[in-house]
């Protein structure tokens, strides 16, 4: 599903340049559930932005579901994250203002899905992180755990095939962030395609899979031991 | 994106923050209900002017010496201080043989103090035969008109505007029978026009001295040609007919074969309307032309919203591109919110400028007694919507491109 060869990534700035990625090489298989972890700085963020069609690499290769990046416009992208990939972020992302049926919906006005589904799946969707009974709130109410619960069902609404998380924990108290962190299981257990950009490890445990990145190099690239362990450190 | 979800995105935007919605629409408000309030002003006067024109009658038609200045407009040569003789007694009597003609009445003028015991006024006075009251339609409101015998028989009597009245007699005594002077010359006043008689060529029919040709001619101005023929078309005839008749009839007199060297010129009501028509579009227009300066004022203050807006919402820019939005969704949604805002403005400055132009009528018709038209040209209501939706889009596109144009990483970090 994902292919990555060789990839580089230069941030240049007027006469300074910084190597952000330098030479970052794996796959990730349809239903893989794989925590990108990293010190701070480490190129980790970079290269989600690249994986999720935020950002282009300045070298290498990326093929996402067979076809490379580099022949696709700007406009396929956005096709391509609206119908095949979801985003966490770590500041949720929600406008504010907007009611929890508003904000899911965001992804759906962009799509080509018929407006007449509109509200069943997004009545879905909030139903699968447990928030029926706020679809009518405005997000500036709710709290953070809430926030990131709705931010998962629009990352969810459009029925992606991988759902990029980009530090979903890291604005949540614990209790919070285990509550997160188990509907991102579960939406893999379903058979949905998770990529994770962490740097804490108690997060990183729920993944099948652990890519280290370290000065924009791979460093590790291990498969978990066992989900339950992980599980009990969070806590 | 559908239009109609990206109509509802930007309607809850803009319904958001109300008061800076508000305050935004209201450099457009201001613009469009100035050009809406000056373009009927215009209207108005306009309306005005040619009413008055068209109340010296549709089959009027005037002849002054000089030679025609061929549709353009320009004062009676005895105003620009040339003395054209051109025009005689005989004329008249020539074309009051024409079958298309039904009158032909001759006035000589000039100006003098009218004095009445210690009162006096300067004044124009006006000489004319009997027939110029019926083909002016000027009635006295007291006393009477003089006749055909006074002029014949140069009798020193005159008929003098009612705000002259006024100024010489008093609201008590009585004008009639009384005599006033004008350059040493004695005349009994036998009658006091009635108000609201119109002016020709802007002289202020209040403040006449009509007297007869014959008196003026003579005895105040030395003269024996005249300054103007006022003719009635016979209504049997086509006005251009009878015009054509007229120029035959006086080339005739005057000895005249090339029709380029005419030493007199023909004007009817509608050459006057249509001169007087044309000047009046351009005050019109004018007038919008000043009242869209502040619209284009009202345009800077959205697109300097917007910009403010744009950078407000770097996140949300960011957010909608990440879950799939292009550039082109971007720019639409800015691009409908200005032109929502500069619309519902334009709308908002239309009834604005329709409330203004009402009250302007109501106290002037009031409050001044003056004649003033009731006109709201739908034509400066459609221009009105129709630059307020451009402004939208001129003032709108720049912000809306800077919109769409953000980079979604760039966007999402932004704080």
């Amino acid at each position: 599903m994902i292919e990555i060869k060789n990839l580089n990534k230069e941030y240049t700035e007027e006469e300074s340049s910084t190597r952000a990625l330098r030479g970052v090489t794996f796959s990730i298989e349809k239903g893989e559930f794989v925590s990108v972890m990293g010190p701070s700085g480490s190129g980790k963020s970079t290269l989600l932005h690249i994986l999720s069609f935020l950002d282009r690499p300045t070298g290498g290769s990326y093929r996402f579901q067979g076809k490379s990046i580099d022949d696709m416009t700007d406009k396929e992208l956005a096709r391509v994250r609206n119908s095949d990939m979801g985003f966490v972020f770590q500041s949720f992302n929600l406008l504010s203002r907007l009611t929890v049926y508003e904000n899911v919906e965001i992804p759906l006005l962009y799509s080509d899905i018929p407006s007449t589904e509109h509200r069943i799946r997004i009545e879905e969707a909030v139903q699968s992180v447990g928030l029926p009974e706020k679809l009518h709130t405005e997000t500036g109410r709710l709290s953070g755990g809430q926030k990131q619960r709705v931010a998962i069902a629009r990352a969810l609404v459009t029925n992606p095939n991988v759902i990029f998380a980009d530090e979903p924990t890291g604005n949540l108290d614990s209790e919070s962030g285990l509550q997160v962190m188990e509907i991102l299981k579960t939406l893999n257990d379903r058979g949905r395609t998770i990529v994770l950009v962490t740097h804490e490890t108690a997060t990183a445990g729920f993944a099948k899979r652990i890519i280290k990145i370290r000065d924009g190099m791979m460093e590790s690239d291990t498969v978990a031991v066992s989900n339950h362990t992980n599980h009990d450190n969070l806590k | 994106m559908l239009f109609k979800d990206a109509f509802k995105t930007a309607t809850r935007s803009l319904t958001h923050g109300k008061m800076r919605s508000a305050l935004t629409m209201l450099g457009i408000v201001i613009g469009i209900a100035s050009v809406i309030i000056l373009m009927s002003i215009g209207q108005s006067a306009q309306d005005l002017i040619l009413g008055q024109v068209q109340s010296i009658g549709s089959n009027l038609i005037i002849i002054t010496p000089g030679a025609p200045s061929n549709g353009k407009f320009s004062p009676p040569a005895s105003a620009q201080g040339i003395v054209i003789t051109s025009l005689q007694e005989r004329d008249v009597s020539a074309l009051e043989r024409e079958p298309s003609v039904s009158a032909a009445a001759p006035l000589v003028s000039g100006q003098a103090e009218a004095i009445y015991a210690n009162n006096n006024k300067t004044v124009s006075y006006q000489g004319v035969t009997a027939n110029m009251f019926s083909v002016r339609n000027l009635q006295a409101g007291k006393g009477m008109v003089f006749t055909k015998k006074d002029v014949d028989s140069a009798g020193h009597v005159a008929v003098i505007g009612p705000d002259l009245a006024e100024t010489l007699f008093g609201p008590a005594l009585n004008p009639i029978n009384k005599t006033i002077r004008l350059k040493n010359v004695s005349f009994r006043v036998v009658g006091v026009l009635s108000k609201g008689g119109t002016g020709a060529f802007g002289v202020d029919q209040g403040n006449v001295v009509v007297i007869p040709i014959t008196v003026a001619q003579k005895q105040l101005l030395g003269i024996s040609y005249l300054n103007i023929i006022m003719v009635q078309a016979n209504p049997n005839y086509d006005i251009n007919f009878v015009k054509s008749r007229i120029t035959f009839a006086l080339r005739q007199n005057h000895g005249i074969t090339d029709p380029n060297k005419d030493d007199f010129n023909i004007q009817t009501q509608a050459d006057i309307l249509s001169i007087l028509g044309n000047i009046t579009s351009i005050l019109t227009l004018f007038l919008a032309a000043i009242a869209s300066i502040s619209l284009v004022v009202g345009g800077i203050g959205i697109m300097n919203i917007m910009l403010v807006a744009v950078t407000e919402r770097t996140r949300e820019i960011g957010l909608r591109k990440a879950v799939g939005a292009t550039d082109g969704d971007i720019l639409q949604q800015f691009l409908i919110e200005s032109i929502l805002l500069t619309f519902v403005g334009g709308v908002m400055g239309v009834a604005v400028g329709a409330i203004v132009v009402g009250l302007i009528y109501f106290i002037l018709s009031t409050f001044f007694s003056i004649g003033w038209v009731f006109a709201f040209p739908i034509s400066s209501v459609v221009l009105g919507l129709l630059v307020s939706g451009i402004a939208g889009i001129v003032f709108g596109i720049y912000p809306a491109r800077k919109a769409g144009k953000k980079n979604p990483i760039d966007a999402l970090r932004y704080e």
